[in-house]
């Protein structure tokens, strides 16, 4: 099977934040946006909602980065795994991370890291919209390329 | 806390904040309270009843805001985002709360607090930030004046540019006391009717941020999301969900104006027709881009419209809503989306609520066209139905409080009573009457007549099952199903869920939620048990301020001008005898007024005085 990756499409997201429930949820038993390794955030002004995921990076800053050899790959899905015993909280993953999707554990000495959740992610599975999908990384951009040619890949809600 | 049964932590904690002392304390819900009165409009209310007497000066700092989460909100169960604000109201001279939907009363739960009560009164403008477990007032000199989305901006800004952080505020029209002034949560979602916010503008309070970090827990998780799953599937295949959906809230206009119920030129006529250029396929079709979401709502009913003003401006904005369109729209004779989404901006920008603002608009309108008014007391301003332009001017002198606007920002009942036409202001209690008329569909009297905060459609929204049964000009029943409506809605608000969902999320279902996720058993009559427990607290907080039948008024167009013409012409509203079938059925005396035995069998005989 090929590797998937997480792909989150603006223009379908009403900004519900189910996502963010289901992961936290799914993880922790709580819900949390904190917790969440999804997270929605929308600008008023533009009237956007954007998804903040993790794209699971081929070569991997956030890996790279670790110094302490936290972060290695799930050899079925390939998703980042943070080891919870090695992560110190440093932080630089976080500054690595060119999508801004990592964060600390908000009580706990570790990073939040997306794992895919073993490959059926939740926020896929009960996004309302469909605006998270979890798609093989070589088809990641059909989506995107899709609103680009429609003029909405950014929202496009002031656009002519 | 309890660490046996780790109660607390289910329900969560209040922070009191008193303006005046400025000193920020926090107390845990007890457990018995939330048996009682569920949440959010329950146990707003019971703190109101509790700390808000009768003398107090709605505008005077003892007024109390007390912003009250339900034990939904937060959670992933569909639309658990509505946190309710109970007040002493300044437009009603009432009890009175309103509810908000989007994403602030979520945010203070992960904060960890499921209600705030704000006391007293600053010294000079202050806003609140509630960063998790740090409650810090700060001075707010800088944001004075400024309009709800500079408020927003600001603020961010101020505060670290955190996106996530939540906001609610008031415009300039809280700050001027406008007496519609609302308070706004994410710029386009409001603690709308009654006047909140100029009771927030009053205690000198201008925001509050809130950022929280923490975790709302429940009882049984497992439990929680097998609901959450099954109630997401009934929504998304109900067709009543899928038109709201699609149209947002103005998938009702069509149908309330055909069934000739919609308020029109001020109520003198209940059929507006231009009404189909604002239907809700319509509204997508001419203006709408997007669709939004409150917190954890897989319905999605936000519209994002974007349109430009008449001087080519563009506007983009979430909504109008149905509401908005009506009060706005239908009820000024006006039916152009440029100046509607303009009128709606000016009200949104500077916080006040649109309903009441068209109710006074179509007021000044009348009185206009009468010759009651004149080119002298608008300012030149050719206040007549029809006039978008001149709606939107109104509007913005009402925002800056000058000329007639000063006038209609006190209120629909004072500004008409000011023209010398109160016959004119169609209101209940001083709170501007909904979209519906009632001369169309009987129940609505009941509504907005025993309303404790004066004419609002929220209260019991009978207007759907009795449009769909045929029944909308009957008289049978209707006290039974004015009831039956009361506790549906009050159940909700007490929850912190959104009503719209109730298709997909019956009490049944929400009876069950409660329990799975504070661990309190409870069944669905023990739900609408606390439900007409809240309403009969609500009733004994009015009529301890002397409210009784005398005041379950409507104007008297309602009640003896017969519709002139369209799907309703002829019909006016005999009010008495539906009175006394709903408080017969409710157990209250023919002076409206709960019995000693009614308070006592609903566990609150404390409150009988008679």
């Amino acid at each position: 099977m090929k590797e998937k990756v997480l792909v989150f499409e603006t223009m379908k997201c009403t900004g519900c934040r189910i996502c963010e429930q289901w992961c936290s949820l799914g993880h922790f038993g709580a819900a949390a946006p904190s917790l969440s390794r999804i997270t929605i955030i929308r600008d008023h002004a533009t009237q956007i909602d954007n998804g903040i995921i993790c794209h699971q990076c081929i070569d991997a800053p956030c890996v790279t980065s670790c110094r302490f050899g936290a972060l290695g790959r799930d050899e079925a899905t390939g998703a980042i795994i943070v080891d919870l015993d090695k992560c110190n909280g440093c932080r630089r993953c976080i500054r690595a991370c060119p999508h801004g999707a990592i964060r600390m554990h908000p009580d706990e000495k570790y990073v939040l890291i997306c794992d895919l959740c073993g490959g059926d992610p939740a926020c896929v599975r009960h996004c309302p919209e469909q605006a998270v999908q979890y798609l093989e990384r070589g088809k990641a951009e059909r989506p995107y390329r899709s609103a680009l040619v429609r003029g909405r890949a950014k929202g496009g809600a002031c656009d002519e | 806390m309890n660490e046996k049964t780790g109660t607390p932590e289910l329900f969560g904690a209040i922070a009191r904040v008193n303006l005046s002392s400025g000193l920020v304390s926090r107390e845990d819900l007890p457990e018995d309270a939330v048996r009682r009165f569920i949440g959010g409009r329950g146990m707003g209310a019971s703190y109101l009843y509790n700390e808000v007497g009768p003398d107090v000066d709605p505008l005077g700092p003892g007024n109390k805001l007390i912003f009250m989460n339900g034990p939904l909100v937060g959670t992933l169960l569909p639309a658990g985002n509505k946190v309710n604000l109970t007040f002493k109201s300044p437009l009603s001279m009432s009890y009175s709360y309103s509810l908000c939907g989007g994403h602030w009363g979520p945010e203070l739960r992960f904060a960890g607090y499921t209600g705030i009560i704000i006391e007293g009164k600053a010294e000079s403008p202050v806003y609140l930030w509630i960063d998790d477990d740090t409650i810090e007032l700060r001075p707010a000199a800088d944001l004075w004046g400024k309009t709800v989305p500079e408020t927003e901006r600001c603020l961010r800004d101020e505060l670290g540019g955190d996106e996530l952080m939540q906001i609610a505020c008031v415009g300039p029209a809280g700050e001027k006391l406008n007496k519609m002034a609302c308070i706004t949560a994410g710029w386009y979602r409001e603690f709308g009717r009654g006047g909140c916010g100029a009771v927030m503008g009053s205690k000198n309070l201008k925001a509050i941020a809130v950022r929280g970090t923490g975790a709302v827990r429940f009882h049984d998780p497992a439990g929680v999301m097998a609901l959450s799953e099954s109630i997401t599937a009934a929504l998304r295949a109900h067709p009543k969900i899928i038109d709201r959906r699609n149209f947002g809230t103005p998938e009702l206009l069509k149908t309330i104006n055909d069934n000739g119920l919609l308020c029109t030129r001020n109520f003198s006529e209940t059929f507006f027709e231009e009404g189909h250029r604002l239907e809700g396929p319509r509204m997508r079709e001419d203006i709408v881009v997007g669709d939004a979401s409150c917190f954890a709502c897989p319905v999605g009913c936000g519209k994002r419209s974007y349109v430009k003003a008449a001087d080519g401006t563009p506007m983009l904005l979430e909504g109008p809503e149905f509401e908005t369109i009506s009060l706005l729209g239908s009820n000024c004779g006006v039916s152009d989306w440029a100046s509607l989404v303009e009128a709606t901006l000016v009200c949104d920008e500077h916080g006040f609520d649109t309903m009441n603002a068209g109710g006074c608009v179509s007021l000044a309108m009348e009185c206009f066209e009468k010759g009651i008014i004149t080119l002298e007391d608008t300012g030149g301003i050719e206040l007549r139905f029809g006039n978008g332009a001149a709606l939107v001017a109104v509007l913005r002198l009402m925002a800056e409080r000058k000329g007639i606007g000063d006038i209609l920002a006190e209120g629909i009942k004072a500004a008409s009573e000011r023209f010398g036409a109160p016959e004119l202001g169609m209101h209940s209690k001083g709170q501007a009457l909904s979209a519906y008329d009632p001369r169309g569909c009987k129940g609505m009297a009941l509504t907005y007549a025993t309303s404790p905060k004066g004419a609002h459609h929220m209260i019991a929204t009978t207007m759907g099952p009795e449009i769909a049964g045929g029944t909308r000009l009957s008289y049978e029943n209707k006290g039974a199903l004015q009831k039956e409506n009361q506790l549906s809605m009050c159940a909700v608000d007490s929850l912190g869920i959104c009503s719209t969902v109730r298709g997909g999320f019956g009490m049944g279902d929400q009876a069950k939620a409660f329990s799975l996720t504070t661990g309190i058993a409870l069944d669905i009559d023990g739900l609408k048990l606390a439900a007409e427990r809240i309403i009969n607290l609500e009733r004994m907080y009015n009529a301890r301020l002397g409210f009784s039948r005398k005041d379950d008024t409507l104007p008297a167009r309602i009640l003896s001008e017969p519709v002139p013409s369209g799907p309703s012409a002829g019909e006016t509203v005999d009010l008495g005898p539906m009175l006394d079938e709903f408080y017969g059925v409710m157990g209250w005396g023919a002076d409206g007024l709960p019995t000693r035995e009614k308070l006592e069998e609903l566990g609150i005989g404390e409150l009988a005085t008679g």
